[in-house]
């Protein structure tokens, strides 16, 4: 299986932030997501790949490519969605197309069209008369015009109305549909991946805590729920994370770990519910 | 097309928006050259203008964020510091061939004579102004963005000041002063290669402003 | 085929996919050489992960509903498969353990039963 993106014990220090030994592939045609709470290292971490920090240590490849030694040719192929435009607000669409166009051999200006058309854009408005979501596909149909076979979305979701997520998510998915493409998507708002990403790359703190298939990811944890005194010592310790309330607790614990329980309601974790209890890990949160 | 070039190209649809403001830079020192009677003058104030606005492509950039439209087009670095110097040079070129064109017409209507002597010490003059404000300036620019870079506008002025300042103080009679002095040639030779000098030390400084920047 | 993914059943998605198309082979809807949904256009028209998709793809192969042709698709494996046909025995099996079930609690007499039987068989035939 090709891989699209490999990242290998990438690290990266600040003054107040560190970023450690961060490890994980993406294969070719697949969607990854990249999550973790505002802070953890998500951006930096995109940021690395992109070579526009300095990493301290480690090593990145993008199709193979090393992404500081062949940094131009990796990023003829690699699509980017910022969570804000990245082109001058007076530019007119056409003229983004004019302006952008040159950098890529591959760039179809036919697709560019067909793209505006599919996306409703209008190719006379100015780019600050375009409302987010509309921005975010303006940079897609640049991506898709030129063909990029990665794709790197960095909180493209951040600030969208539930429509134009949606959208986005299908979008993803008919891009990945042929298996030549593949999707790098950060975002905190987990619930645009719980169905659509095919493995998740979790980082809290600046520690990768998970890198895998989504399904076994989800597949780690269970949410156990019960009355007050049913909260033993014993779930307590073994729970990842333990939230109470009045009338009872919520607990996340690993799936090996809930056969002592079983007396218990016990219900599927959605990614929200594992990232919530992991990051607040040790403590009861009310 | 190079991706120098390509760096140029894109810079000018930057600007875009401003190319009134520009045009208006340029035509405007023709009024200064009127009233002094002097294409020199003329040309002075119109490189020193056309030296301010180059610093647009810095506030474009640095207001819409564009610093990661650099960092994800398959350009180096370098490149991109490259095309920028190309665009200020190319920018500064248009501004002295239109006033090379413009002044001696207002000025000849005027019923002052402009020589050909003339013509060329103001074209020599103006480059070397030019070179001097934006030499400075860019790398100013790119270490410490559109609004705090300004300041090193301001450089080339304190040199004026300071030289003014020194220069009676200086013997006159040094003999090398007098020789470059006394043969035009030698000056213009001088200039032009002390611009050129210039902008090679002014864009290394960028690139590697550049380079060790992070984004 | 229909193929409906429900996010608040608590059953993993790719179960839910594996259940929807043994269903559809054993009522008959899949035929034997049938074609399944090509596994990325089924994950892209379900916005679902298309791993989720490939593993209900293959344990449905593991299970021999179905096979894999490389860089053609999921094929609905014959009728006359091992596997099938004991899975069809089992529900014969169950259908009449029903239908015993049903009869006792009638008090109906094992002749009627099998009487009752071959009317059914008679009436069915020219299915």
């Amino acid at each position: 299986m090709t891989n699209y993106l490999e990242v290998k014990n990438l690290s990266k220090s600040f003054d107040s932030f560190q970023l450690h030994n961060i490890s994980f592939t993406l294969p070719k045609g697949y969607i990854m997501g990249l999550i973790g709470p505002n802070g953890s290292g998500k951006t930096t971490t995109i940021k690395l790949i992109l070579n526009m920090l300095k990493r301290n240590g480690g090593e990145i490849k993008i199709m193979g490519l090393d992404n500081i030694a062949d940094e131009q040719k990796a990023k003829s192929e690699l699509g980017v969605v910022f969570d804000t435009n990245y082109f001058s607000d007076d530019w007119q669409v056409t003229q983004v197309e004019k302006s952008i166009s040159v950098f890529y051999p591959n760039w179809k200006s036919e697709r560019f069209a067909e793209m505006l058309r599919k996306f409703h854009i209008a190719p006379t408005k100015k780019v600050k008369e375009l409302s987010k979501g509309m921005q975010m596909k303006l940079m897609l149909a640049c991506a898709f015009s030129y063909d990029a076979k990665l794709l790197i979305l960095d909180e493209p979701t951040s600030g969208l109305d539930p429509v134009s997520r949606d959208e986005l998510l299908q979008i993803l998915s008919e891009y990945i549909e042929d298996g030549e493409h593949s999707v790098l998507f950060s975002t905190h708002i987990t619930g645009d991946l719980e169905r659509a990403a095919d493995y998740i790359t979790y980082i809290s703190y600046g520690e990768l805590f998970f890198s895998g298939s989504k399904d076994e990811f989800v597949d780690m944890f269970r949410i156990v729920k019960g009355g007050t005194e049913e909260l033993t010592p014993d779930l307590r310790e073994k729970a990842v994370g333990v939230r109470t309330f009045p009338t009872g607790f919520e607990a996340l614990v690993k799936t090996e770990d809930t056969g002592a329980f079983s007396s218990l309601s016990i219900e599927p974790a959605t990614i929200d519910e594992i990232v919530v209890f992991t990051s607040k890990k040790g403590d009861d949160y009310e | 097309m190079s991706n120098t070039l390509k760096a140029t190209k894109l810079d000018f649809s930057l600007v875009k928006p401003y190319i009134k403001v520009i045009g208006f830079t340029m035509l405007l020192p023709i009024a200064f050259a009127a009233i002094n009677r002097s294409i020199l003058t003329g040309v002075s104030f119109a490189m020193c203008f056309i030296a301010m606005t180059t610093g647009y492509t810095f506030s474009v950039t640095e207001k819409n964020s564009m610093e990661r439209l650099y960092g994800i087009l398959p350009i180096k670095k370098s490149e991109m510091v490259t095309g920028r110097y190309l665009f200020v040079l190319a920018l500064g070129a248009m501004a002295l061939v239109v006033s090379l064109i413009t002044q001696p017409i207002v000025l000849r209507a005027m019923g002052e004579s402009v020589g050909a002597f003339d013509m060329i010490s103001a074209a020599i003059g103006g480059l070397f102004l030019f070179a001097l404000y934006t030499v400075f300036q860019i790398p100013g620019y790119y270490k410490y963005g559109a609004i705090k870079g300004r300041v090193f506008m301001y450089i080339p002025v304190a040199g004026f000041l300071a030289t003014l300042f020194f220069l009676p103080k200086m013997p006159a009679d040094n003999p090398i002063v007098t020789t470059v002095v006394s043969s035009p040639v030698l000056l213009i030779g001088l200039v032009l290669v002390l611009v050129v000098v210039m902008y090679a030390v002014s864009i290394w400084f960028s690139i590697r402003i550049m380079e060790n920047k992070e984004m | 085929m229909k193929l409906i993914i429900s996010n608040v059943s608590g059953i993993p998605i790719y179960e839910q996919i594996k259940q929807q198309v043994k269903a559809a082979i054993l009522s008959g809807e899949l035929k034997e050489d049938e074609a399944l949904p090509s596994l990325r256009t089924l994950a892209k028209d379900l916005k679902i992960s298309v791993l989720t998709v490939t593993r209900a793809y293959t344990e449905l192969e593991q299970e021999g509903f179905v096979k894999n042709v490389q860089g053609r698709g999921c094929f609905v494996m014959g009728r006359g498969s091992e596997l099938m046909r004991e899975q069809l025995i089992c529900k014969v099996e169950n259908g009449l353990t029903d239908a015993i079930k049903a009869a006792r609690i009638a008090d109906l007499p094992n002749e009627e039963l099998h009487r009752l039987l071959d009317i059914l068989l008679e009436a069915n035939k020219d299915d």
